[in-house]
């Protein structure tokens, strides 16, 4: 599962570095993945929603005023489980094709940060498992 | 479906405004995965059957890329064909499926409580096939609106529960209850559920953000510790935030015109109910409040984050005082009676069920499943699957059942000898029905 997670990052440093290579502003997606589970019998477990919204927070302390707006939080499946998703949409504007990188890698590392939070609070780590699944959340970042 | 009982036809039959005493034996199916329906030209969902041999899924994507899945007609039944007889193979545990081929089917509401509700129908279609003859009336129901923002709406129905009272009228006068989805609780857990809205009432993208105010929240309430976590001993305690989304921005300069989340709190006693509550629901104004300050705007003011109340969900608390009843002896007897019970006792936990609205109303209830999955995992989560199990042991379940209900409502026996019912013919309510 760990050479997953590397994998999924490294894809999306890839993608997120295609694509910023030419351009000033443009859309990011940042997507959380997580376990899920019964809010009650399965309480304890990591929430991708909890991680996505700790994110969000760090991203609008990581980004300069002016230079983003975030167009969606979501995730989550019903008021009874602990969320398997989150997603936050972001648009971002910079001065330059340089600038435009620096915040798709400050989002990136909010987003991480964000998923450690989380996973810090329930004391799960990459190649944890519960009931055969990954136990930490894991983010990704792509444009769109 | 209803067991006919001849109580009815009795001269001296007692009955509550017109219904005569019945026993209810209930399940429930409720899928809150997917989140979206599927297209209506492609109603079904996928159900895909992976080899043990690979790991469970990690993704949504992953799920969607296994090849093999079961094959309905246009009437919706399934189609009877090699993948379908591979997913009915049985398999006595994890191990034994993991040996033997089996396959692991992947489909939402599998373990809640599809394959048991399923079983009710079976036994149901059993006791009519065999006349059995009941005295008083049971009644076999499946019901709908357990999950989520169901909120026990089909118990609540059969149960006349008003959630501004918080009472049940009992009006259909079922005299005990049997659930199909749990084991032998007699205490339940209440449960606090909000949906709250945040709104921009003039959304700019460099305004106060109602998807920032949410976040704020969210934030917030993630990092709250319960009184179970504070207090060793404490009741326990759990809360998520289970569900968030935004309106999409009208238009590509402006910003999020409203979000929603839905947050769930679960405690088998009001106090600690009512204490996870004064922590988290503070949080949503805090959150707003805090969005509104990040921009220089009072709450309240023109342009300024406001909250909704959507909607509010409650599942009663109940803890037994006493477990004398007819439901808990015939729960228990008829375990001991199959060899799956070694003791008449029964425990000290909380469920979150329909019997809750029951137990509220003072309706004896126990509760057994019939399901048997030889192994299964990821309720609730897009990952949730299932693998058979062994149909003699759904067997022993079903008899199990069938016993309790039956010296409940008392029964016609073979030899024509009448079995008296175990309780009197009018059931309890905390409401009187106004008709």
């Amino acid at each position: 599962m760990k050479r997953l997670i590397n994998s999924l990052v490294f894809i999306a440093v890839i993608a997120a570095g295609t694509s910023v290579a030419a351009q000033q502003s443009g859309n990011l997606r940042v997507v959380f993945q997580g376990p899920g589970g019964h809010s009650s019998g399965a309480y304890g477990r990591v929430s991708a929603l909890h991680a996505a919204a700790r994110a969000f927070i760090l991203m609008q302390k990581a980004l300069p005023a002016g230079s983003y707006v975030i167009t969606n939080l979501t995730g989550g499946n019903s008021v009874n489980s602990i969320a398997s998703d989150g997603l936050i949409e972001l648009r971002l504007t910079a001065g330059s094709a340089a600038a435009y990188k620096e915040l798709v890698a400050a989002v990136t590392k909010a987003a991480a940060e964000g998923a450690a939070a989380e996973n810090a609070f329930r004391g799960v780590k990459a190649g944890d498992l519960t009931a055969g699944a990954p136990a930490t959340v894991r983010s990704i970042v792509t444009p769109f | 479906m209803v067991i006919k009982g001849s109580y009815s036809s009795r001269a001296d039959a007692q009955h509550y405004k017109g219904q005569y005493p019945k026993v209810l034996v209930e399940g429930h199916i409720d899928v809150v995965n997917p989140e979206t329906l599927p297209k209506s030209g492609d109603p079904s969902i996928r159900i895909k059957l992976q080899p043990y041999s690979q790991p469970v899924v990690a993704t949504p994507e992953e799920l969607a890329a296994i090849p093999v899945e079961l094959s309905f007609d246009a009437r919706g039944r399934v189609i009877e064909n090699d993948n379908y007889a591979t997913a009915s193979r049985i398999f006595a545990s994890a191990k034994e499926a993991e040996a033997g081929g089996g396959v692991r089917i992947y489909v939402p509401g599998d373990g809640d409580m599809m394959s048991s509700t399923a079983n009710a129908f079976i036994l149901a279609a059993a006791m009519k096939k065999q006349t059995i003859r009941p005295v008083y009336d049971i009644w076999i129901c499946g019901t709908a609106g357990e999950e989520g923002k169901g909120n026990l709406a089909g118990m609540k129905q059969l149960y006349g529960f008003d959630q501004k009272a918080g009472t049940g009228s009992n009006p259909l006068n079922f005299v005990a209850n049997f659930g199909l989805e749990g084991g032998g609780v007699v205490n339940f857990l209440g449960s606090y559920r909000f949906e709250m809205k945040f709104k921009a009432p003039s959304p700019r993208a460099d305004g106060p953000s109602a998807a920032a105010a949410m976040a704020a929240a969210i934030a917030m309430i993630a990092d709250v510790k319960t009184p179970s976590e504070l207090r060793p001993g404490a009741p326990r305690t759990t809360y998520t935030v289970g569900r968030a989304s935004c309106e999409p921005p009208p238009a590509a300069n402006a910003g999020v015109p409203s979000c929603s989340l839905e947050v769930d709190m679960r405690s088998p006693r009001k106090e600690t109910l009512d204490e996870i509550r004064s922590t988290i629901e503070p949080m949503f104004q805090a959150g707003v409040s805090a969005e509104n300050a990040r921009h220089g705007r009072k709450d309240g003011s023109t342009e300024a984050i406001s909250l909704e109340l959507m909607w509010y969900g409650l599942r009663p608390a109940f803890i037994a005082e006493s477990v004398d009843n007819v439901a808990v002896h015939t729960g228990l007897q008829s375990g001991i009676q199959l060899g799956v019970v070694n003791s008449p006792m029964v425990g000290t936990g909380s469920g979150s069920l329909n019997d809750n609205v029951p137990a509220n109303t003072g309706v004896p209830t126990y509760q057994f499943t019939l399901a048997s999955s030889a192994a299964g995992a990821g309720g609730h989560a897009f990952w949730e699957w299932g693998t058979r199990g062994a149909p003699a042991t759904e067997v022993a379940r079903m008899h199990r059942v069938l016993t309790a209900a039956l010296i409940v409502s008392g029964f016609h026996a073979a030899d024509g000898t009448i079995v008296p019912p175990a309780i009197g013919p009018i059931g309890v309510r905390t409401r009187e029905v106004v008709r």
